[in-house]
């Protein structure tokens, strides 16, 4: 294929070597003409007598696999080999090419015996009258030559009723005025004979032809073990090992979904990349719930992490920092670790199966050696019945700085707001705002739950993002509606979500000790009239803008409110009949920033320019 | 008699005047009006850059032999998958089934460069199994040399489903090349030329196909199968594997540059001229009718005679 291309471009260069070439491609042409498939005589070709003779009597003198020796050069002599290397055994001879056009049959595919159809088979004698037609009908030599041999069959009927074929050899005059007279190239229209394998050329020619080809991978399987070792620690992105228990080394191993979004166990967890996957698993519960090893806390914690890449570095066992239990109701409790007891999963009933892993959390401290000095895991186990399956199970790792004081506080920007990471709110006490660690008490939003009721538990709250505008609700059925006032105030510690802060940092990183950093959470009540009303509508609008400079401008905070939509009217004329009415939390986003201009220190006096591509390829 | 013209030539008049002049002041504000209006017009009746062009070629397309193959064997969810990726292949465990795949490609009119490919992969299933939907992600090696070299590694991607288990599937359909924005008119462009799925890595995120598409989807170049109609045949036989035909054509695609600056302003200097003409032409006149009328004060010196004699 490499010589094809080469051949391309250079008939676009040399416009004198284009009808040579274009001679050579078209010869294929002619095979096509005749309604051959080309696939049946891949590599014979229509040619003629006179111009292969050096080709088919000493076809390992010729040696043209690199693209030059295809003779654009003006020398004529091709490039011999040096006769020392000696040739593959079964490969020292090639096929003579078929060159007379009366004795080329494409479609006589089977030996000694009568081709249907194909009128240019030997074998075919009283078969004939079988025939409907001829499957080839002319097969021709090149048609740039002025005078071409055409090899033409026919059927034809005779007098008494009998098919006849009747083949001839006849001369075709070309008069184009550009046809060839006469040609001397001895390779000229013919693919030039290929390369001869030997044991010295081998090589490179299996380089040259072979660029694609199945198996190619390089690294066939298995972790890059053969890294040097001068680092003595992991580094980022590096596999952790393991110290099993056969003395052998082990690789770390955080389940992960792949291709689809079931749990894939041989997957390794990568030094100070923090994962959080969630990937299912489909059980039989009756068989998998004792034996199935991903679904036992021993798996997660019974491992022995080896500290550093070395060979002589220390291990570190993984030491079990929580367990909590996880009840099918979805409350949480604390186990206290003793020692004895056995948390391996256990099948209560045939639809029920306890202990079973649904998530791990594993903290790993790191010190600057890019060594594991402590690695601690919390899992929560809980139940799983009949219903519950596939299951979804979630892996943390996080890796966390040795000597760190406390746990990080992520910002949410630096300085100014990230898009898509959670806005940065607190509550306000006597010494300032409070704001907490967890990253998820933070100012939330109603997420909507399978069973739609607003009074019904449990609540789902996802955390605000800056610049993501979004929606959600619950419904709220008439007949739960009796008590109003107490309604309402369910209601809007529901839309208001469990950590309802007042605060809100106008910076993605604003200190806890500067207050007018923080903006209160405006309450802009709607239709107040009313003694007790429900609300219908909790929306949040967060007016934002660009500050700082053009080039790198950053988002803050100018303002938040909360809106709430209380009914006006009776609640049974507002659900039109239905007894349910929807009730909407939402929040949006919305840029007030200036429009950006420019400043000039003095008043220029002609504003007259031409539009900015008016001088556009000369600047 | 009769009087007829034997002969006639032009006779150049030279009309002569100081710098200071209302003359000169004409002279200058016509030139201006003569060279700068044209400019204007080309610019202002649009298109007197031209910023984007195109050219049509024929890629030089390569199937990589990367193949990841992905099919749902059950209504609830199990599957089965293959990939040429050793990794991803220890790291599927039991779903790993491991199909057999023949390739062909075809140059079909013998220009040396690839015209088809011919993908066949039969799944075998065991008796309980039954595939409802199919993904299939394989890789190509593409080249475009005609303007600038865009060297790059590309995809396809299959992806269909149905509620009745099939037998067969086949996909005839083209490999486009869909580019954002238009490629330089010259030099090397081979900022894709990296691999599609890193198959390397052992980590299953690798493999994830959210994450390869996402990064995929994110280039200015990218190739698309294209393939509206594709036939899913149901009624599998027991104990016939699934098949799975592609037949994927490599056009001749219109690519879309961005010219250089010499073809820029050759388009613009023939706009420019033929607006041009039209003042020339104008403004002689006005000069004409300007000096030959003495409208504005100038000392006219008629031809003189060639021979003193």
């Amino acid at each position: 294929m490499a010589t094809w291309t080469v051949v391309r471009r250079s008939t676009s260069q040399v416009f004198s070597l284009f009808l040579f070439f274009t001679a050579v491609s078209s010869n294929e042409n002619a095979t096509s003409y005749n309604n051959f498939h080309t696939a049946a005589f891949g590599d014979q070709n229509v040619t003629f007598n006179d111009m292969d003779n050096d080709t088919t009597t000493q076809p390992t003198e010729f040696d043209s696999t690199t693209p030059t020796t295809l003779s654009y050069s003006t020398t004529e002599e091709p490039v011999l080999p040096t006769l020392t290397t000696e040739p593959l055994p079964v490969s020292d001879r090639l096929l003579s090419v078929v060159t007379n056009v009366g004795s080329f049959c494409p479609c006589d595919e089977h030996k000694d015996v009568c081709d249907i159809n194909c009128c240019c088979d030997r074998e075919c004698g009283e078969e004939v009258a079988l025939f409907t037609g001829c499957s080839v009908v002319t097969v021709s030599g090149n048609k740039k030559l002025c005078s071409r041999d055409v090899a033409s069959s026919s059927l034809r009927s005779t007098i008494d009723g009998y098919s006849e074929v009747q083949l001839f050899v006849h001369k075709e005059t070309n008069y184009d005025v550009f046809c060839i007279q006469s040609q001397n190239r001895v390779d000229g229209f013919s693919h030039p004979s290929p390369a001869i394998p030997t044991g010295s050329n081998f090589d490179s020619l299996f380089k040259q032809f072979s660029s694609f080809i199945f198996g190619s991978e390089e690294n066939s399987g298995q972790a890059s073990s053969a890294e040097p070792l001068t680092v003595s620690g992991y580094r980022y992105g590096d596999i952790m090992m393991t110290a099993e228990d056969s003395g052998q080394r082990g690789i770390f191993w955080l389940p992960a979904p792949t291709v689809t979004a079931d749990c894939v166990d041989t997957s390794p967890a990568a030094f100070l990349q923090d994962q959080s996957n969630r990937c299912t698993r489909d059980l039989v519960l009756e068989q998998d719930c004792s034996t199935l090893l991903a679904l036992s806390i021993d798996t997660y914690t019974n491992i022995q992490l080896i500290a550093g890449k070395n060979t002589v570095a220390d291990v570190v066992p993984v030491q079990v920092s929580s367990v909590i239990l996880q009840s099918v109701d979805g409350t949480q409790t604390e186990l206290q670790i003793s020692d004895g007891e056995n948390l391996n999963p256990l099948l209560l009933n045939q639809a029920l199966c306890a202990n079973v892993v649904l998530k791990v959390g594993y903290v790993m401290t790191y010190n600057p050696a890019g060594e594991m000095v402590n690695v601690t895991v919390s899992v929560v186990l809980g139940f799983v019945s009949e219903g519950a399956v596939p299951l979804e199970q979630e892996f943390l790792v996080t890796f966390v700085q040795e000597d760190e004081e406390e746990v990080a506080v992520h910002y949410s920007g630096n300085p100014g707001y990230v898009d898509g990471l959670p806005l940065v709110s607190g509550t306000r006490s006597a010494d300032g705002i409070v704001q907490s660690v967890d990253p998820r008490d933070t100012l939330s939003l109603l997420h909507s739950t399978e069973d739609q009721d607003c009074l019904l538990g449990p609540h789902q709250h996802s955390p605000v993002l800056f610049g993501v505008d979004s929606v959600s609700g619950c419904t709220l059925r008439l007949e739960d509606a009796g008590n109003c006032s107490l309604v309402s105030q369910m209601l809007l510690d529901v839309l208001r979500g469990p950590n309802y802060s007042q605060y809100v940092a106008s910076f993605g990183n604003s200190p806890l000790g500067n207050p007018l950093d923080w903006l209160p959470v405006n309450n802009f009540n709607l239709d107040e009239a009313q003694s007790c009303s429900i609300p219908l509508s909790f929306h949040l609008e967060v007016e934002w803008t660009k500050y700082g400079s053009l080039v790198n401008p950053q988002n803050q905070i100018v303002s938040i409110r909360e809106i709430i939509q209380t009914n006006t009217t009776s609640l049974e004329l507002l659900s039109g009949g239905s007894s349910i009415l929807s009730v909407r939390s939402s929040v949006s986003f919305i840029p007030v920033s200036a429009p950006a201009h420019p400043g000039y220190r003095a008043t220029p006096t002609i504003d007259a320019k031409l539009p900015f591509d008016f001088f556009f390829p000369f600047v | 008699m009769a009087f007829y013209e034997v002969y006639s030539h032009p006779a150049l008049i030279r009309y002569k005047t100081s710098v200071c002049t209302k003359a000169t002041l004409f002279l200058a504000i016509v030139l201006c009006l003569t060279y700068i209006p044209p400019l204007l017009v080309a610019y202002r009746s649009q298109g007197f850059w031209i910023k984007r062009s195109t050219y049509e070629e024929q890629p030089v397309v390569r199937f990589q032999y990367q193949t990841l193959l992905v099919a749902a064997t059950s209504t609830r969810g199990d599957y089965v998958a293959w990939s040429t990726f050793p990794h991803l292949n220890n790291m599927l465990g039991n779903n790993l089934r491991i199909p057999a795949v023949s390739v062909r490609e075809e140059d079909q009119n013998q220009d040396g460069k690839l015209d088809l490919l011919l993908f066949n992969l039969q799944l075998p299933l065991k008796p309980e199994e039954q595939v409802y939907s199919i993904q299939l992600l394989i890789t190509f090696s593409y080249q475009l040399f005609r303007m600038s070299t865009v060297v790059m590694q590309s995809l396809a991607f299959v992806q269909h489903s149905s509620s009745v288990p099939g037998a067969r599937l086949f996909i005839s359909g083209d490999l486009r090349l869909q580019q954002r924005t238009p490629l330089p008119h010259r030099g090397l462009y081979n900022i894709y030329n990296v691999s599609v799925i890193d198959g390397s890595s052992p980590f299953a995120s690798a493999y994830d196909l959210d994450s390869i598409i996402r990064s995929y989807q994110e280039r200015n170049l990218t190739t698309v199968l294209s393939c509206p109609m594709p036939v899913w045949t149901v009624g599998r036989a027991a104990g016939s594997p699934f098949q799975l035909n592609a037949e994927i054509r490599y056009p001749m695609e219109i690519i879309s540059y961005r010219p250089g600056f010499w073809e820029t302003i050759k388009f613009a200097w023939i706009q420019y001229v033929s607006v041009l003409l039209i003042f020339l032409w104008v403004f002689e006149r006005i000069q004409r009718f300007v000096f030959q009328n003495q409208v504005l004060t100038t000392v006219p010196i008629p031809v003189g005679k060639p021979h003193l004699s």
